[in-house]
C-alpha cells in the first residue's frame, strides 16, 4: 500500500463519508464495546468516569425526577423494550399524551442528532433537560430552577455518596446541570451490539444467522428496497458521530406517511423538522431511527402510527400510505417532500419473510437483561 | 464470441435468485471495447497478481484483498499505461452490480501507471470472503472519500472508448 493509502484512510460503507481525525485522545472509560464499535464522542466538558456513571443510572430509575414521584426516565425507556416504551405515543407523568413515540437510546451515544427532529440538538447533556423541564408536552413535569426536586436528592442515602463522587470538585454537586450530566453519562454507556447479526458479521460465525436472514441482508442492502440509504452503518440508522470522527450531517426524510390536504401534509401537532425551520420543504421529516432491536420496539415511525414490522414494509413497498378517510385521508405516495429514496418496491412473500428474518436477527436479548443498565434501585 | 452472446450470458447470470449463487460458480465479466473480453472466476482472481487496501469504516480498519482493476484490463488489451494516450484517455468503465446499481471510472483512473488509486476488485475482507451482500467480488477505491463507487456484487465490467 502507498504512503497515500495509508495517510488516507477512507469509509466504504454506502452513505459514510470521511470523518475528520481528532487530536487522537485514548479513551480511558472502559467502554466494553462490541467488536466493530468504535469508542463513543464525549464532550470535553463532561468527561466519562465510571462514579458519574453510575450516579447516572440511579438518576435515571428514580421516580423522584417527576413531579408527582411516579415517573422516571425509565418509564419511557425500559430496558427489556430495548429502551423503548411500547406505546404509540409516549405518555407523560401527568398523563399527557407526547406526540411522539419514545426513541430507544440503545447506542445513543453515536448519535449525530438527538429526537425525532431537531438535528440541532446534539448533546445528551441537554437533551436530557427537554424531558425534566419541557411543558408542551409535560414529561416529567419537573421545575427548571431545581426547587423541592433536587432538595429531595439531598436527602437521599445513596445520593450523599454519589454525587460528591461524581463531581468530586464540585462545592456543591446537587445542581441541576450535574444532573443532565450523569444522566447522559449512564446513557452513553448504554451501547449494544451482540445480536445474531454482530455474531455473524464481526464473529464471522457463518450459521449465526439464518439463510433467510442472509438473503434478508441482500434485500437490505440492494436496489430496490436499498433501506440501507437511510439506515446505515454499525448502528443501521443517519448520521453517526464517534471518537475520532466530528458529527456528519444529519438527514431527516419524509417517507409518505401522510398526506393531507392544505398547507400542512402532515398532522399539525406532529409536523417534523418543520417546527424548527417552518420552512415548508421540511414538512414530515424525521429521523431514520436505529434499526438495531427493531423487533421489539414496536409501535412504528415517529408518531407509532404502524402497529407491525410487517406493515412497515407494506408502507416502504408501496412507497407511502394511503389513508383512504378520516381526518388524516390522504395519500402519502404523493407527498411533495416525500424522499426520492421511497419510491416503492416490488416485494414477493418470500421477500418480505426474509427481510423480516433479517430486522429480527438484530435484536441483542442480552442487552434486555444487561445488569449495566439495570434498576440499581430493585438490588 | 459476439458482444450479444456475452451479453446474454451476463443476464442469466443476474436472474439467478439473490443468495443462489455459489462462489465458484460466479463470475465476473470484462466486456466492451477491449480486444480480448474475459470471464474471470473466483479461481481466476485469485490467480492474479494480489493487492490490499486498506480503508476505514466505522472507525475500524479493513483490509480488502483482490486484484488491481488495472491488471484485469491490462488482460482484456485495454490501452494502458504508454497506450493510455491521445483518444485512447477519453475511455471510460463502467462497473454494473447485480441489482442493477452501476458505477463509472476513466480509465486513466484505474491505471496504476497514471494515477496511483488502487482501485481494486476485491475478494476477501481481513482475510474472509466478502459477506453474500457484498460479494463475490465488490470493487475497492480507496482513495474515494465516499463508498458509493466502491460497488458491491459485482458482475460486469465494461470499457468504453469515446473515440475509436
Amino acid at each position: 500500500m502507498g504512503a497515500r493509502a495509508r495517510a488516507l484512510l477512507l469509509c466504504l460503507l454506502a452513505g459514510a463519508t470521511v470523518g475528520t481525525m481528532a487530536a487522537g485522545r485514548p479513551p480511558d472509560f472502559d467502554w466494553q464495546l462490541p467488536p466493530g464499535f468504535p469508542a463513543p464522542h464525549v464532550p470535553a466538558d463532561n468527561p466519562m468516569t465510571p462514579e458519574k456513571a453510575r450516579l447516572g443510572r440511579y438518576l435515571f430509575y428514580d421516580t423522584r425526577l417527576s413531579t408527582n414521584g411516579t415517573y422516571s426516565c425509565a418509564s419511557c425507556h425500559e430496558q427489556a423494550k430495548a429502551f423503548t416504551d411500547g406505546r404509540a405515543q409516549a405518555v407523560g407523568a401527568t398523563g399527557e399524551l407526547h406526540p411522539r413515540g419514545s426513541m430507544s437510546l440503545v447506542n445513543i451515544a453515536y448519535a449525530s442528532a438527538l429526537t425525532w427532529a431537531n438535528p440541532g440538538l446534539s448533546r445528551l447533556e441537554d437533551q436530557a433537560l427537554v424531558p425534566m423541564f419541557g411543558e408542551q408536552p409535560v414529561e416529567l413535569g419537573l421545575t427548571r430552577s431545581g426547587g423541592p426536586w433536587l432538595e429531595r436528592l439531598r436527602s437521599v442515602a445513596e445520593y450523599k455518596d454519589l454525587f460528591p463522587k461524581a463531581f468530586p470538585a464540585a462545592v456543591d454537586p446537587f445542581t441541576v446541570d450535574d444532573v443532565a450530566r450523569a444522566i447522559a453519562s449512564f446513557e452513553r454507556t448504554i451501547i449494544a451490539g451482540r445480536s445474531p447479526y454482530d455474531r455473524y458479521h464481526y464473529d464471522r460465525i457463518e450459521d449465526a444467522i439464518s439463510p433467510a436472514a442472509r438473503r434478508g441482508e441482500q434485500l437490505f442492502f440492494s436496489r430496490p428496497m436499498s433501506c440501507f440509504r437511510c439506515h446505515n452503518g454499525f448502528t443501521f440508522s443517519g448520521a453517526v458521530t464517534f471518537e475520532g470522527r466530528e458529527a456528519g450531517a444529519v438527514e431527516l426524510h419524509n417517507t409518505g406517511l401522510y398526506n393531507l390536504a392544505g398547507a400542512l401534509s402532515y398532522p399539525p401537532s406532529n409536523a417534523g423538522l418543520y417546527e424548527i425551520t417552518r420552512q415548508p420543504q421540511d414538512v414530515g421529516k424525521f429521523k431514520a431511527p436505529t434499526l438495531r432491536n427493531v423487533a421489539i420496539t414496536g409501535p412504528y415511525m415517529h408518531d407509532g402510527s404502524i402497529a407491525t414490522l410487517e406493515q412497515v414494509l407494506d408502507h416502504y413497498a408501496a412507497g407511502g400510505r394511503t389513508i383512504a378517510d378520516g381526518p388524516y385521508s390522504g395519500v402519502g405516495h404523493d407527498n411533495p417532500n416525500k424522499s426520492p429514496v421511497v419510491r416503492g418496491f416490488a416485494m414477493s412473500t418470500a421477500d418480505k419473510t426474509d427481510l423480516l428474518a433479517f430486522l429480527t436477527a438484530l435484536t441483542d436479548d442480552t442487552l434486555l437483561h444487561d445488569q449495566r443498565f439495570s434498576n440499581p434501585w430493585e438490588r | 464470441m459476439n458482444h450479444a452472446r456475452r451479453l446474454a450470458a451476463a443476464l442469466i447470470v443476474a436472474a439467478v435468485p439473490l443468495g443462489a449463487q455459489g462462489v465458484d460458480t460466479v463470475s465476473l465479466i470484462v466486456n466492451g471495447d477491449v480486444p480480448k473480453p474475459l470471464t474471470l472466476t473466483a479461481a481466476d482472481l485469485t490467480s492474479m497478481p494480489r493487492t490490499t487496501v486498506t480503508v476505514t469504516a466505522d472507525g475500524r480498519d479493513q483490509k480488502y484483498e483482490g486484484v488491481l482493476v488495472g491488471e484485469i484490463l491490462k488482460r482484456a488489451g485495454a490501452p494502458l499505461g504508454r497506450d493510455l494516450t491521445g483518444d485512447a484517455v477519453a475511455t471510460y468503465v463502467v462497473a454494473s452490480a447485480k441489482d442493477g446499481y452501476q458505477v463509472v471510472f476513466s480509465l486513466a483512473e484505474l491505471d496504476p501507471a497514471f494515477t496511483p488509486n488502487d482501485i481494486i476488485v476485491a475478494d476477501t475482507v481481513d482475510g474472509k470472503p466478502l459477506f453474500d451482500y457484498q460479494g463475490p467480488f465488490r470493487i475497492v477505491a480507496p482513495h474515494d472519500k465516499r463508498g458509493a463507487r466502491s460497488i458491491r456484487m459485482l458482475q460486469k465490467i465494461d470499457v468504453v472508448r469515446l473515440r475509436k
